[in-house]
C-alpha cells in the first residue's frame, strides 16, 4: 500500500489534533445540545468549549441551528470511525499482557481487522495465588456447556471427564487436534458413550499430524482464547474471555478459517 | 470532577499518538509487510536518518516495533494497530474516493457497522449517469445482472423497468437463483400483479423474503460484484449513480450487510 504524507484529509487531522474537539464531538454524536449543555456535561472550561465549537463551525463539522449544535453528517462518519479505531487501540492496550510477545500468525486480517469485536472480554491471568485460575474458568464454562467447539493445543487432565458428561446429557462436541493429543483425549472416554455420541453426530473430531498453536473453546456462549508465546510455548496463565454475541461471531469465524485451512 | 475530565480527554491520547505524527505512523505502515533495514525504511520514505531514528526509538520504547540484528519488525501488539490503522486510512480513503456520493444520499439504511467497514469498497467506482446517456448507470446494473447466475438483493422500490429485465434474465436461465428481501408494503403490492405474481414471486428460481422494515438502499450482489444506490436525502430514489465493486472485499461487505437485514426477515422458503 502506498501512502504519503497526507495520508490524513487536513479537515480530518483537525478533528483528531484536539482531544477537546474529540470530546465535543463524542457528545453531539450522542444527542445535539447548546454549548452551555455541552459545558455541564464535559466539565471543560465554557471558553474552550465555545472556541472549539466555532472552530468546528467554521470547518463545517458542526451545524449551528436556534443555540444547538448538531454534528455534520459526514463528520459524523469519519469520527465513529476514529471510535473504531480507538476501541482497537483500547483492545490491544486492555490485554496487552495477553498479545504482546504472543503469537497471533493464527488470528488472519479479517479477524484483526475486526479486533474491536473483542473489545468487552475480560483477560484472566494465573496469580501467584490462584495458579489454576485460567484453568478453573475454563472447567466451569465446560461444567455448564452443552455445545463446545474448540481447537485444543492441549489437554488438561481434566478435560476428559467433563467431555464425557456432556456427550453423556446429549451435548454436542466439535475439536482440532494433533493425533497425540487426540489419543490422550479419546482414550479416556467412555466408549459406549462415544460411539453414540458420534453415531448422532454429536462428536467431531478433526486430527491433524501437526500441531496448532493457538487455543479456542467456545462453550454455549462463551468464548475462551488463548495464544503461544513467541518462544513456541503455549502461556497457560491467561485467557481471553468474553461472552458478547458478537465475541462468540468473532471466535466461530476463527474457528472456521482455521478449520477451512487445516482440513 | 476535575480528575474525571483529566481522564475523559486523556482518553483520545493514543489516537492523537498513533495518527498526528507522520513520522510514527509512516514507519508502522512501512513495516506492515516486511521487516526492513533503517537504509530501507530511509530509502522508502525518503527522510533523513535522524527523523527516522527518533520515530523507531518512540516506538521501540512503546513496544510496537522491536530490532532484531539491523533489521526493525512490528511486534504483535505492533501488527494489530498497524492493521487498523491502514483499516482506517482505507475507510477514509473510501469515502474520500466518492465523497460527493456519500454526501449526497441518505445512508440511514447502512448501519453504523457497515459504514465504519467502508474500507471494503476502498476499490469501488461510481458509475453515473450522463445528460447525454441517461440510463448509464441501470444499464451497467442490467449488464452485471447477467454476469451472474446467483443473485441477491436488497431492492427497496416498485420498479417495473427492474422487474422487466429480471424476468428476462430468470426465463433466459441466466438467472438460476435469486434472492430478493423486500418490504412488506411493497411485496404487497407485487402480489396485486397476477403477472408478477407469476414471473417472480412464484418462480421456482426466486426466494422472497420480507421484512417489517423498510431500508433505504438497494444492494445487489453475486460471487462476481456488488452494487448500491441509495435515496437522496429528500427520500427520492436515485438511479443515476450506482457504487459497482467486483473485489472479494467488497463481496463480503454486502454479504455482511444483506445477512443483517436478512436475519429479520420473516422467512418464507
Amino acid at each position: 500500500m502506498m501512502i504519503d504524507e497526507n495520508y490524513i484529509d487536513k479537515d480530518i487531522l483537525f478533528i483528531v489534533n484536539s482531544e477537546i474537539r474529540l470530546q465535543i464531538l463524542t457528545e453531539l454524536k450522542n444527542e445535539p445540545q447548546t454549548v452551555r449543555e455541552l459545558v455541564d456535561r464535559t466539565n471543560m472550561a465554557y471558553s474552550s468549549v465555545s472556541n472549539n465549537l466555532s472552530k468546528l463551525e467554521y470547518k463545517n463539522h458542526v451545524i449551528k441551528e436556534d443555540r444547538i449544535y448538531t454534528i455534520n453528517p459526514m463528520t459524523r462518519i469519519y469520527f465513529d470511525q476514529i471510535m473504531e479505531f480507538k476501541k482497537s487501540i483500547d483492545v490491544v492496550q486492555n490485554f496487552n499482557n495477553f498479545w504482546y510477545k504472543h503469537d497471533i500468525t493464527y488470528i488472519n486480517i479479517n479477524l484483526i481487522e475486526d479486533i474491536t469485536k473483542l473489545y468487552k472480554s475480560k483477560l484472566i491471568e494465573t496469580n501467584p495465588i490462584d495458579i489454576y485460575k485460567t484453568h478453573n474458568n475454563i472447567k466451569k464454562n465446560l461444567e455448564k456447556s452443552r455445545n463446545v467447539k474448540g481447537i485444543l493445543p492441549y489437554i488438561h487432565p481434566e478435560y476428559p471427564k467433563l467431555m464425557e458428561k456432556i456427550l453423556k446429557s446429549n451435548g454436542k462436541i466439535e475439536l482440532i487436534m494433533e493425533k497425540s493429543i487426540y489419543r490422550g483425549l479419546i482414550s479416556q472416554i467412555d466408549e459406549k458413550v462415544k460411539r453414540q455420541a458420534k453415531k448422532e453426530g454429536r462428536l467431531k473430531i478433526h486430527v491433524l499430524k501437526e500441531n496448532l498453536e493457538i487455543y479456542l473453546l467456545i462453550c454455549d456462549n462463551k468464548m475462551n482464547l488463548g495464544l503461544f508465546k513467541n518462544d513456541g510455548s503455549y502461556d497457560q496463565n491467561r485467557i481471553l474471555t468474553s461472552d458478547t454475541h458478537e465475541s462468540i461471531n468473532w471466535a466461530n469465524s476463527l474457528f472456521d478459517t482455521i478449520k477451512e485451512k487445516v482440513i | 470532577m476535575a480528575a474525571k475530565n483529566m481522564n475523559e480527554t486523556r482518553e483520545f491520547k493514543n489516537v492523537k499518538y498513533l495518527l498526528t505524527s507522520s513520522m510514527r505512523t509512516l514507519i508502522l505502515v512501512v513495516l506492515y509487510n516486511n521487516n526492513k533495514t533503517l537504509n530501507e525504511i530511509r530509502d522508502e520514505l525518503q527522510k533523513p536518518s535522524a527523523t527516522i531514528l527518533h520515530g523507531l526509538k518512540e516506538l521501540e520504547e512503546n513496544n510496537l516495533i522491536k530490532k532484531d540484528k539491523k533489521e526493525y519488525s512490528l511486534t504483535s501488539n505492533g501488527y494489530l494497530l498497524s492493521t487498523n490503522i491502514i483499516k482506517l486510512i482505507n475507510n477514509w480513503y473510501s469515502i474520500e474516493t466518492h465523497k460527493d456520493f456519500w454526501n449526497s444520499h441518505d445512508l440511514s439504511g447502512i448501519p453504523e457497522e457497515y459504514l465504519n467497514k467502508l474500507y471494503l469498497l476502498k476499490d469501488a467506482e461510481l458509475v453515473s449517469s450522463t445528460t447525454s446517456d441517461l440510463s448509464n448507470a441501470f444499464n451497467t446494473y442490467i449488464q452485471l445482472l447477467r454476469t451472474s447466475a446467483s443473485i441477491k438483493m436488497i431492492l427497496p422500490i416498485y420498479s417495473e423497468n427492474h422487474f422487466k429485465y429480471i424476468i428476462k434474465l430468470l426465463k433466459s436461465d441466466s438467472i438460476q437463483h435469486l434472492t430478493i428481501l423486500i418490504n412488506k408494503k411493497i411485496l404487497r403490492t407485487m402480489r396485486k400483479s397476477r403477472y408478477l405474481k407469476k414471473t417472480i414471486l412464484k418462480n421456482r428460481k426466486v426466494t422472497v423474503l420480507d421484512m417489517d422494515r423498510n431500508p433505504k438502499i438497494f444492494l445487489t450482489y453475486s460471487e462476481e460484484f456488488m452494487t448500491l444506490t441509495l435515496f437522496f436525502k429528500d427520500k427520492h430514489y436515485d438511479d443515476s449513480q450506482m457504487i459497482v465493486d467486483r473485489s472479494e472485499n467488497s463481496i463480503r461487505w454486502a454479504k455482511g450487510l444483506f445477512n443483517y437485514y436478512m436475519e429479520d426477515s420473516n422467512d418464507r422458503q
